[in-house]
């Protein structure tokens, strides 16, 4: 059962996503602001994070580069999850090393596939 | 010349003096010479006259030899003061008895050639002789001698009385024509006097004044006329002056005027600039906040509906759906909102990729099934056969095609739609038509004005009946422009619309044209050589990804990207644009990187263009021989080919160094990625994405 850490500081969105993903069959923990989020991927090594990017503390961004720069956090996919659809929001994604790349409202059944692919990727 | 050159005063006193003068003295002298001759005449007589009677008188004393008595009777001429002389002679010429007023000597023998009997005058005196006679014999002759005192004295007298005369009768001329001159002088001095002054002055405004009719009064007339001529023209230059005057003056009010009428649209339009971008931004930031409540929206009830399906309460779940759709359709307008502020902050960029047409328009047509359906409409697609594969943003396409096919479905009631794709080639370009038909209620010419205008339904009880917010079409025009396509519409109002829109196949990156999207409904693409000469460096290989990542690579160090993802593209776009450098790849379908570097070497134009080889395949000696400037074997340095292309650029505006690559993500206008892409997981993408060639 892969394991999913979701940072998502939005309470309803944080809980909305981790049942659907609950349902899905993968195992969620959550984090609400970017340093929790850092302490839990680095303490439970999660198979994929899905990072909101505007968090409190730490935003998603800083996260993700201090994930990616992390030796031993380095190979965990990051799907950055933003409502910035803007082109700027998705270069700085890949600038801060994100995998891939959404935006809110979650599509639900292409983010699965987001997932699914980065899993499947990770696996091989 | 002295009396040409006198005043014209003196000039007709003179003259009126000398004609005057001259012509008494003429007069006077006539009259004196006709006196003096007629009273010499008279003199002559009247000593003959004496002759005779003396000569009557003393015949006796002739005869009788008596000379105390001739003497006597000569003697008798003491009373005639002028006869000087006298004397008597004989028959034998001897003298006889003689007179003497002043003891004069007289002949003693009458000469001989005095003897004839008459007078003559001689050495100023009148000399008369006379026979003496007796009987009728003759017994000597008388000789008398006047000194003409009477006549002389006559003579000089007249003289004086003449020169008196003349003087005096001058004197009065003078005085006379002195005064009448005026009537002549006074009008001309008076005429010279009024043309010093208007010259002098420049003063038009004086007039000479008439005083008589004559020739005079008729050129003081001529004069005062010629005047206020003068006067006229002159008050109209004047007239003419002052307007000249004013209107500069108008002009440069005007001038003025329009400076800072310019300098307040200036500062209007940067305004106007600052709103649009705070618009923009606000639009973002607005999209942002509403997103993420939809979110949760969207979420819940999509997960409600699962949970309710799974655990058999389907009761509900139309309603679930209802929210659903309202959020999905809250969500697009969001979407479109945001599209549409994007592109008016210039932040809507295009993601250029290869795909395949056919698959595109098939799915659409599935996709837009359900909405064909609603409405009882069926669609028909017609999709050319050997089409190439379109580079493009696949998206953006994606967004067009959906957005014609959805107003087609909702404007048409049981009717039929339909796609033409097809392919055609004209200003030296390939370019791919989309056309979308229907068969519903069509367009009025009127409502064609503002069709591609944000917020501009053809009509408000439109947007009641049929929903949509006006965007989708402003949308879609904007769309066609970024790819440097057109738009056109054709309809009848009640039968229908056919809405036809034109991409190249080949749609070029950004920056290639930055010309922003004008209105309009019909754009056609053009390329701006000036902007991309001398900094243009053309990318030719056939993977997007090289291409996309060169280009961005590129760009940043301050260069002008062109890609081409074939040969034949290369070598025309090369032709078209002159770039400053090419990178060529070897390995590509149909026309190979070697080809394509003969035939750039062949070409005079381009022959000076420097080649970079970036390939996978090692040979370069090949490469070199065929006049390549550089080989670069994939994966590429990317720090050497930053420092190979500057080499060539004519001077550096930025000190970039190719030593150390700029990080990639801080210009959003120059570069970006696929969101599908899956990564590797590696960090540097980037350079992951060169290597897989």
């Amino acid at each position: 059962m892969p394991k999913i850490l979701l940072v998502e500081d939005n309470e309803m969105n944080r809980d909305m996503l981790s049942r659907r993903l609950k349902r899905k069959g993968y195992s969620v923990i959550s984090a609400h602001d970017g340093e929790q989020g850092h302490q839990l991927a680095c303490s439970e090594m999660p198979d994929l994070i899905l990072m909101d990017i505007s968090l409190p503390l730490m935003n998603g961004w800083d996260v993700t580069r201090l994930l990616k720069s992390n030796p031993a956090t380095q190979h965990i996919p990051i799907i950055a999850l933003t409502a910035h659809a803007l082109v700027t929001d998705r270069d700085k994604a890949f600038e801060a090393g994100c995998d891939d790349y959404d935006t809110k409202p979650v599509e639900f059944v292409r983010l699965n596939e987001k997932i699914d692919n980065l899993l499947t990727v990770k696996k091989s | 010349m002295i009396l040409q050159n006198l005043s014209i005063k003196r000039k007709l006193t003179l003259i009126t003096m000398l004609t005057s003068s001259a012509a008494l003295i003429l007069s006077a002298l006539s009259f004196l010479v006709y006196d003096l001759v007629s009273f010499r005449h008279l003199l002559i007589q009247d000593l003959m006259t004496q002759a005779e009677i003396i000569g009557y008188n003393s015949a006796g004393a002739m005869e009788f030899k008596d000379v105390p008595a001739a003497t006597a009777t000569l003697s008798a001429l003491t009373a005639k003061e002028d006869v000087v002389t006298a004397g008597l002679y004989g028959r034998d010429n001897k003298m006889f008895a003689y007179y003497s007023r002043y003891s004069n000597l007289i002949p003693s023998v009458l000469p001989a050639h005095l003897q004839d009997k008459g007078y003559r005058v001689e050495g100023g005196y009148l000399q008369v002789f006379h026979d003496v006679t007796l009987n009728g014999e003759r017994l000597g002759t008388l000789f008398l001698q006047s000194d003409m005192r009477q006549w002389s004295l006559r003579a000089k007298r007249y003289a004086g009385i003449l020169c008196i005369f003349v003087l005096i009768s001058s004197l009065f001329a003078l005085l006379v024509s002195s005064r009448l001159q005026r009537l002549i002088s006074r009008p001309i001095l008076h005429l010279e006097d009024t043309m010093r002054m208007v010259s002098a002055n420049r003063n038009y405004e004086v007039r000479a004044t008439k005083s008589y009719g004559d020739e005079i009064g008729r050129l003081i007339d001529g004069f005062n006329t010629m005047l206020s001529e003068i006067q006229q023209r002159d008050s109209a230059l004047r007239g003419a002056n002052e307007e000249l005057k004013s209107r500069t003056g108008e002009l440069e009010k005007e001038i003025l005027y329009r400076k800072q009428t310019q300098e307040e649209l200036l500062k209007a339009k940067h305004a106007a600039e600052e709103a649009s971008r705070a618009k923009s931004t606000f639009l973002a930031n607005m999209s942002h906040e509403l997103r993420t409540p939809l979110n949760a929206i969207i979420g819940y009830s999509e997960m409600l509906e699962e949970e309710m399906r799974e655990s058999g309460k389907s009761d509900s779940v139309q309603d679930l759906r209802k929210v659903q759709s309202a959020g999905k359709h809250l969500l697009s307008l969001i979407n479109d909102v945001l599209d549409l502020s994007k592109i008016e902050a210039g932040k809507m960029g295009l993601h250029l990729e290869n795909f395949d047409i056919a698959p595109l328009i098939d799915e659409m047509t599935t996709t837009l099934q359900p909405a064909a359906a609603k409405n009882g409409n069926t669609i028909h697609t017609q999709v050319a056969k050997g089409l190439d594969a379109m580079h493009a943003d696949v998206t953006k396409v994606r967004q067009i095609l959906f957005n014609l096919l959805s107003n087609a479905c909702k404007f048409t009631d049981h009717g039929t739609i339909s796609v033409d794709v097809d392919q055609s080639e004209f200003e030296g370009r390939n370019w791919i038509r989309f056309r979308v038909s229907d068969t519903g209620i069509g367009i009025t010419d009127k409502q064609k004005e503002n069709l591609f205008h944000e917020f501009s339904q053809a009509d408000a009880s439109i947007a009641r009946k049929y929903g949509g917010t006006g965007l989708g079409l402003a949308i879609t025009y904007r769309f066609v422009q970024l790819m440097k396509g057109r738009i056109s519409v054709e309809s009848e109002p009640g039968k229908g619309a056919t809405f036809t829109v034109h991409l190249p196949a080949q749609v070029l990156a950004e920056g290639f044209e930055s010309a922003r999207p004008t209105a309009g409904n019909d754009v056609t693409p053009s390329l701006e050589k000036s902007k991309i000469q001398n900094d243009t460096i053309l990318v030719i290989d056939d993977d997007a990804a090289v291409r996309e990542l060169m280009s961005r690579f590129l760009s940043k160090l301050g260069f002008h990207v062109v890609a081409a993802a074939n040969g034949e593209e290369g070598v025309r776009l090369a032709r078209q644009v002159r770039p400053l450098v090419i990178t060529l790849d070897v390995v590509m379908p149909g026309c190979d990187g070697w080809t394509v570097l003969k035939k750039l070497k062949s070409d005079s134009a381009l022959a000076q263009i420097p080649v970079i080889m970036v390939t996978v395949v090692d040979n370069e000696a090949m490469g070199l021989d065929l006049g390549a400037a550089n080989y670069l074997i994939k994966p590429v340095d990317r720090d050497r080919l930053a420092v190979l292309i500057e080499k060539h650029r004519p001077t550096r505006p930025a000190s970039i160094t190719g030593a150390s690559a700029p990080s990639l993500g801080s210009n959003p206008q120059q570069h970006r990625r696929e969101p599908e892409r899956r990564g590797s997981g590696k960090v540097d993408h980037a350079k992951d994405l060169i290597s897989r060639r």
